[in-house]
């Protein structure tokens, strides 16, 4: 359609289709904005109302417990859990969030077939798999560090002098640190794991199960045997990476470990994280449009 | 230079199945149609000119570029719609197109403002603020198309686009796809198992037979007279073969057609002038044209030489 | 097969609590290849399926040979379909396949029957192979094959070109018109018009559960009098044969384009008597006559849309 102007100024203006002159952003803005689509996606937002409960009543609970821990501290200086085990207690909320968000970010996509669309566009398999693990694990970093961040705001109020507040920052710091490792550790797997089916309810199940039942797989060996095969057993399960992780990395927590083996807990869940991630990254690779 | 161009380009899968043999051709811009090679052939073609496969021999080049080695720049400028469904049935349409213009390197201003003129292009109106889910057949086929035409590529590849579709949304995805061809100027590839579809809206046409090409032709070119004009008449058909041989015009039956030979100009008025006489209805007086389908109808005899087309 | 059947519905209806999948159709299909045509949803598989025996009618009779196909298992002697989405034994070849059909059937030569079954659509050399390895178009035939086993009078087949390619689809044609030169009631159903035209000139027409029309699709268009024969021709003075054309009162309207000139007819009788007396008179010489809406796809929108 071409522009129809008359001399006194009427004009018809061309709606006609528009070729695109504009900038091309490149692999690096894709990822990221699929990176922020799927966050915003694990959190609901963008979606329906019904899509916003869950996550968010994931959000409220661990959010009323922070609260709770903080008005304890308040009133008593006690902390009922400490920063770094703060994560131990969210564990479960973590687990369901997960076994709920993951196959929302992945499963989705192949079983609606929609990989074809993102495939067939700039964006490569491996940029694709990095940006979904990317979203998971800072979902559930928010996740936590959202309500921990409460208590330690209102620590850090409440007490007295500043050498205190920068101990609470501390521990706050330390705190966040575990809250990553355990985002990386449990979001790699739970991520892998829904990235193998198509179903979200399988893969829903499918990730409740390696993280339940492996825990007492994991913990029985610990319990009842001595030596070598004690100490390492607890790497089973991811639960137990996450507890020997955090002995390795500040030197006290529930995994209860003989000092000498700590360091096979740094090495094995910087292992097992490759591991998960490289399978991850050949699934996308492999998988048949 | 030629849009699509393929060297002997060969496809075989693990396994034994070979989808395509030594296919060589060359097609100009236009709107293209992909023809037979039902089942792997025609999606392995597809495949390979979006960088997703690798030819087991042989070479391609697509817009100019070879697909094996800048995937990223040949999928950045072409545009893909799959057969089959690959929407997301809670995702708002308007949503997703904007979505998927973003995962083709558009800024979120231009992809919001490009998603909403491509699905106005489309034709959705209001239905692209509710979720794709409730949707039916034919506005999905057109949502797919928007995601496929948002990044304005310089070809699209459109695999079976009127699948599913009744008569009225055919007729009008077949516009539609006339209308990218030829106004937004936007090469097209459609591959479609119905030869009146490629008759109507292709300039050329690729046929490939057990992963051979069997033809790659303009279809101007396959749909060329005959020297015989169709004569149909509603009553008196006898009477008017007798009278035409009596003219001296040579002629044979066809059912209830006429083939007389167009031997001059003054056929055309010989035949007028005898209708008029008898005073029959004329119901048809055209000159007979090949037809696409007539490269599908011979007896499985028939395994072109692969040769180079150039069209 | 002895002698040929003849398929009658009489005001037949099924309907699904408030959803009325087929209205009031009444139809009779004889030998010879008949065509079920029309959108998605309009009812053709409910049709299939109750002449097939698998539904009951809700109000109506559907009879095969004159015996109601409800409840009545003798009438799959005489009855073969072919049914839209099946998925056949990948791990079977083509013989053991058909084989098995004609024992399912419980015929006295089972053997004899799948090969004649298979001669009929000529896949005796591929019967060997696994069904795996087929094409669709082969994979189909297997499935008409496997349905002919018992040398059924009447073959129903629902949306049997789907997905074909034209060579695939030509074969399945020329196969569907064979078996119904032997005397055989053909019916396929269909949505997409291009198959249809080809195979037969012969449709029953469904829109939203009710017969739109029946019969050839030619003599459809003629029936419908009340709409204007639309006809694209080409002469050596387009303009003044137009003006011409529009002094008959046979003529509603003329348009010209930049190579043709359309014409449309409200009385399709007067209008190809007097289309070349007029050239002549004018000394026009005509090369083009062509009746623009007597595709079925034209027959079939007018149907759709009345």
């Amino acid at each position: 359609m071409s522009e129809a102007v008359d001399t006194g100024g009427s004009r018809i203006h061309d709606i006609g289709y528009r070729r695109y002159e504009g900038t091309n952003l490149g692999r690096l803005y894709v990822a990221r904005s699929l990176y922020t689509h799927g966050l915003r996606s694990a959190f609901g937002l963008g979606r329906s109302a019904k899509a916003k409960i869950f996550p968010w009543i994931m959000v409220g609970l661990l959010g009323a417990f922070a609260v709770v821990v903080a008005a304890v501290r308040a009133q008593t200086g006690e902390m009922i859990v400490g920063y770094q085990e703060f994560q131990q207690v969210a564990r479960v909320i973590v687990i369901i969030f997960l076994a709920v968000v993951a196959p929302e970010l992945v499963s989705r996509d192949l079983r609606n077939k929609t990989l074809p669309l993102y495939f067939s566009r700039p964006l490569r398999r491996t940029d694709y798999a990095l940006a979904k693990l990317a979203a998971v694990i800072s979902a559930v970093f928010l996740l936590v560090a959202g309500p921990l961040t409460i208590v330690g705001a209102a620590a850090a109020f409440s007490v007295a002098d500043v050498s205190g507040v920068w101990a609470e920052v501390r521990g706050l710091l330390g705190g966040y640190t575990m809250i990553a490792v355990l985002a990386v550790i449990h979001g790699s797997i739970a991520l892998l794991i829904a990235s193998l089916a198509s179903k979200r309810a399988f893969a829903a199940g499918a990730i409740a199960a390696v993280f339940l039942v492996l825990v007492p797989i994991a913990q029985i060996p610990h319990e009842l045997a001595h030596g070598a095969i004690g100490q390492l057993s607890l790497m089973i399960s991811p639960d137990g990476m996450v507890d020997g992780l955090q002995e390795f990395l500040f030197g006290k927590g529930d995994a209860n470990l003989e000092p000498g083996y700590r360091i096979y807990y740094g090495v094995g869940a910087v292992a097992l994280v490759a591991a998960v991630v490289t399978a991850l990254i050949t699934r996308y690779r492999k998988v048949s449009l | 230079m030629p849009l699509i161009e393929t060297t002997s380009l060969t496809k075989a899968y693990p396994g034994g199945v070979t989808a395509l043999r030594d296919l060589t051709l060359a097609v100009e811009p236009g709107v293209i149609g992909l023809v037979g090679a039902n089942g792997a052939g025609k999606s392995t073609m597809i495949k390979i000119l979006l960088g997703l496969l690798e030819p087991t021999e042989g070479s391609v080049r697509v817009l100019g570029l070879d697909p094996t080695v800048a995937a990223d720049e040949v999928r950045a400028r072409v545009g893909y719609m799959p057969e089959h469904d690959c929407l997301p049935p809670d995702m708002i349409a308007a949503e997703f197109v904007t979505h998927m213009a973003r995962m083709s390197g558009l800024p979120p201003t231009a992809a919001r403002e490009r998603a909403s003129e491509a699905l106005r292009h489309v034709g959705l109106y209001e239905e692209r603020y509710r979720p794709i889910g409730g949707y039916s057949t034919g506005m999905k086929q057109r949502v797919k198309l928007a995601q496929a035409l948002v990044h304005d590529p310089d070809l699209l590849l459109l695999d079976e686009p009127t699948n599913g579709l009744d008569p009225a949304g055919r007729d009008a995805m077949l516009t539609l796809i006339t209308k990218i061809g030829t106004e937004f100027g936007i090469s097209v590839v459609v591959c479609t198992h119905l030869l009146g579809e490629v008759e109507r809206i292709c300039d050329t046409l690729i046929a490939i037979e057990r992963g051979h090409l069997l033809r790659a032709d303009r279809v101007d070119a396959m749909t060329t007279g005959y020297d015989v004009l169709v004569v149909e008449v509603t009553e008196g058909t006898d009477e008017l073969i007798a009278a035409l041989r009596a003219r001296d015009l040579s002629l044979t039956v066809d059912g209830h057609v006429l083939l007389v030979r167009l031997d001059a100009e003054d056929t055309y008025d010989t035949i007028l002038r005898t209708v008029a006489d008898l005073d029959l209805p004329l119901h048809r007086l055209d000159q007979r044209r090949h037809r696409v389908a007539e490269l599908f109808a011979d007896s499985s005899t028939t395994t072109t030489r692969p040769e180079a087309h150039h069209v | 097969m002895t002698t040929p059947l003849t398929v009658d519905l009489r005001g037949v209806s099924r309907w699904y609590g408030n959803v009325v999948a087929v209205n009031d159709i009444t139809m009779s299909l004889g030998a010879g290849v008949t065509g079920l045509l029309g959108p998605n949803g309009a009812g053709k598989t409910t049709l299939l399926h109750m002449m097939a025996g698998f539904l009951a009618p809700s109000k109506g009779e559907v009879l095969l040979g004159g015996n109601p196909t409800w409840r009545n298992p003798d009438v799959y002697r005489d009855l073969g379909l072919v049914a839209e989405r099946e998925s056949v034994p990948a791990h079977l070849t083509g013989w053991e396949f058909v084989h098995a059909s004609a024992k399912l059937h419980g015929l006295a030569d089972p053997a004899g029957a799948a090969r004649r079954a298979l001669e009929l659509v000529e896949m005796t050399e591929a019967a060997g192979r696994r069904l795996g390895t087929y094409s669709k178009g082969m994979r189909q035939r297997a499935r008409v094959a496997a349905s002919l086993v018992h040398d059924p009078a009447v073959l129903l087949l629902d949306e049997p070109f789907n997905g074909m390619d034209p060579r695939q689809r030509a074969h399945m044609m020329e196969l569907l018109h064979s078996l119904g030169d032997q005397g055989r009631t053909i019916l396929f159903s269909s949505h997409i018009l291009e198959e249809v035209e080809q195979v037969s000139g012969t449709v029953q027409v469904i829109v939203n559960g009710r017969l739109a029309a029946s019969g050839d699709f030619r003599k459809i268009r003629r029936l419908m009098t009340h709409r204007p024969h639309v006809f694209v021709i080409r002469s050596t003075d387009d303009r003044r044969l137009a003006t011409a054309l529009i002094a008959s009162p046979a003529v509603t309207g003329v348009s010209l384009g930049a190579e043709e000139l359309t014409v449309h007819a409200g009385d399709y009788g007067t209008f190809t008597r007097a289309l070349p007396k007029v050239a002549l008179a004018e000394g026009i010489r005509v090369r083009q006559l062509v009746p623009s809406d007597e595709s079925l796809e034209s027959v079939f929108a007018y149907l759709v849309s009345a």
